[in-house]
């Protein structure tokens, strides 16, 4: 097996509400090998996005472990980063801006930082649009900031959060198609939490499936498609096969 | 007028000079900075004529023309610069001191949760309170100078100020702050990379209501008490029944006001222009 990357637990959460606690992770164990890109699958609203914001440092779980290349996870860190369901660019700063935003802690320098930040936008397809405000862009072209900003901090770990939920249909492909080329290349190891079934197929190596609420790992996949994978890919029969084995436990959980 | 522009073009073009000079002259006519001015002179007009056939008591109202006299005498005897400088001084003084103190505090406010809401009732009373109310405390305390007049500024502009940047602080959206918390930021640096610029537009806001509200706080205040100023010359020249020079004084007063607004406009479009 390959060098472990990130080892979740037992992790378990629950959230005070009116009436009582909300119990959202129950008992969730998985890990991930380096490199690997891991979907987590789940219904809305099953506790999903909470995994990844305690993975991210920004939630502490009330029971269990995670660990990253060996070491206890207990805030955010320089080696993770996210990317997020509504992209989080400051609407005040230009996309360079944006992108070094998420540089600016990283401890290197101002001239480290600059070529980082324009090797990443040109890596997402937005050279020439450096200047450009958030409000200026589409939908699509935000989210290429948001992941500019991910990638430009080199992570050993790759948080995405819903990633082309707010996209419209078409541009949600494409950029699959895109985000999978950039990280196989790389070779960045990415854990993507959706709920879209074929994204989460067409993207990973690796489907956990979640329970919902609370979230509970009813099965993990190997997705039996080779990289580098195309976008006819998503229409083979033994894509549509694992898509069709996926949705019957996804319902029979529900 | 609906025609689309290439018509028009095409029938001068064709009926020569004539009929061109015309059309140029209605697109003039519907700009609407020629239809605000052309609404000045229908209104300066009809003051002046009603004054002039007795329609108009010129008594309180008098007329343009004896005010735009009065207005020249005032700026060209120096008196406009004199009374124009010692409201400045004091208006400027309170709205400098006010914002600095005013954003300071909401934004700490809105930042420490724990501090805001400790301090919120207090900011709520005084936001009610007419503050115009504690003036004759302040001349007693302070006497009748341009002490006072600072104080009664910075009361009226501190707390609209404040309670704007309190509330844009604390409205920081939750996404950007997780953003920053990602990507390493520390609690402080939060605040100046993103509670900060996320705040500006609220602060911006409160600049602007305070600034206005600063105006209307010293022309009162020079109501009541005070040796010169803008506001103590519309009191004094009204008591004397100078209705000419009050209007004057007046008039002079709301073009300072004008400016001042104007001048918030373009400074919210500078600090603002990413929106």
């Amino acid at each position: 097996m390959r060098e472990r990357s990130l080892e979740v637990i037992e992790v378990s959460k629950s959230f005070p509400t009116a009436q009582g606690r909300l119990q959202v992770l129950d008992g969730v164990s998985f890990s991930q090998a380096r490199g690997e890109v891991l979907s987590i699958v789940g219904a809305s609203g099953s506790g999903k996005t909470t995994l990844l914001r305690i993975v991210a440092g920004l939630d502490t779980p009330d029971d269990g472990v995670l660990r990253l290349n060996g070491r206890e996870i207990d805030g955010p860190g320089p080696e993770r980063s996210l990317i997020f369901q509504q992209f989080g660019l400051m609407p005040w700063l230009s996309v360079v801006e944006n992108v070094l935003f998420g540089l600016a802690m990283s401890g290197l320098s101002k001239i480290e930082q600059a070529d980082r930040a324009k090797d990443a936008i040109g890596r997402v397809g937005l050279q020439g649009f450096e200047d450009f405000h958030p409000k200026a862009l589409s939908g699509g072209m935000q989210q290429r900031v948001g992941i500019a900003r991910a990638l430009a901090v080199g992570p050993r770990l790759l948080l995405c959060d819903e990633p082309f939920a707010s996209v419209d249909a078409m541009t949600r492909q494409t950029m699959q198609t895109d985000l999978l080329n950039i990280v196989t290349k790389e070779g960045v190891t990415v854990l993507l939490v959706t709920h879209d079934i074929e994204e989460a197929l067409f993207l990973g190596d690796r489907v956990v499936v979640f329970s919902s609420r609370p979230a509970r790992v009813i099965e993990e996949i190997d997705v039996e498609i080779p990289k580098p994978r195309e976008h006819s890919v998503r229409t083979s029969t033994g894509f549509q096969e694992q898509r069709a084995m996926v949705w019957e436990l996804l319902q029979a959980t529900a | 007028m609906g025609a689309p522009s290439g018509n028009r073009i095409g029938a001068g073009d064709a009926g020569g000079r004539r009929s061109g000079e015309p059309a140029r002259l209605r697109t003039l006519a519907a700009q609407p900075g020629t239809l605000s001015l052309l609404i000045l002179v229908l209104v300066l007009g009809g003051w002046e004529a009603g004054g002039r056939t007795g329609a108009l008591d010129t008594f309180f109202f008098s007329t343009p023309s004896v005010i735009a006299v009065k207005a020249w005498t005032m700026l060209a005897n120096g008196d406009l610069l004199f009374h124009t400088l010692r409201t400045g001084y004091a208006y400027v003084a309170g709205v400098v001191i006010a914002i600095a103190i005013g954003a300071t505090c909401g934004l700490a406010m809105g930042w420490w949760r724990r501090f805001g809401d400790i301090v919120d009732p207090y900011v709520v009373f005084f936001s009610a309170m007419p503050r115009i109310a504690l003036f004759p405390v302040i001349i007693l305390i302070f006497g009748i100078g341009d002490f006072s007049r600072t104080v009664i500024v910075f009361l009226g502009v501190v707390f609209p100020v404040l309670f704007n940047a309190y509330i844009g602080a604390k409205q920081t959206p939750r996404l950007l702050i997780d953003v920053g918390r990602v990507f390493g930021y520390s609690h402080n640096r939060l605040f100046t990379a993103v509670v900060l610029p996320a705040a500006l537009p609220y602060l911006i806001a409160g600049f602007r209501i305070g600034v206005t509200l600063g105006i209307i706080m010293i022309v009162v205040a020079e109501f009541l008490a005070a040796s010169a100023g803008l506001g103590q010359q519309i009191a004094v020249t009204a008591q004397s029944y100078q209705i000419a020079e009050m209007w004057a004084w007046v008039l002079y007063t709301s073009f300072y006001a004008l400016l001042i607004v104007r001048g918030m406009d373009y400074f919210e479009r500078w600090a603002m222009r990413w929106a």
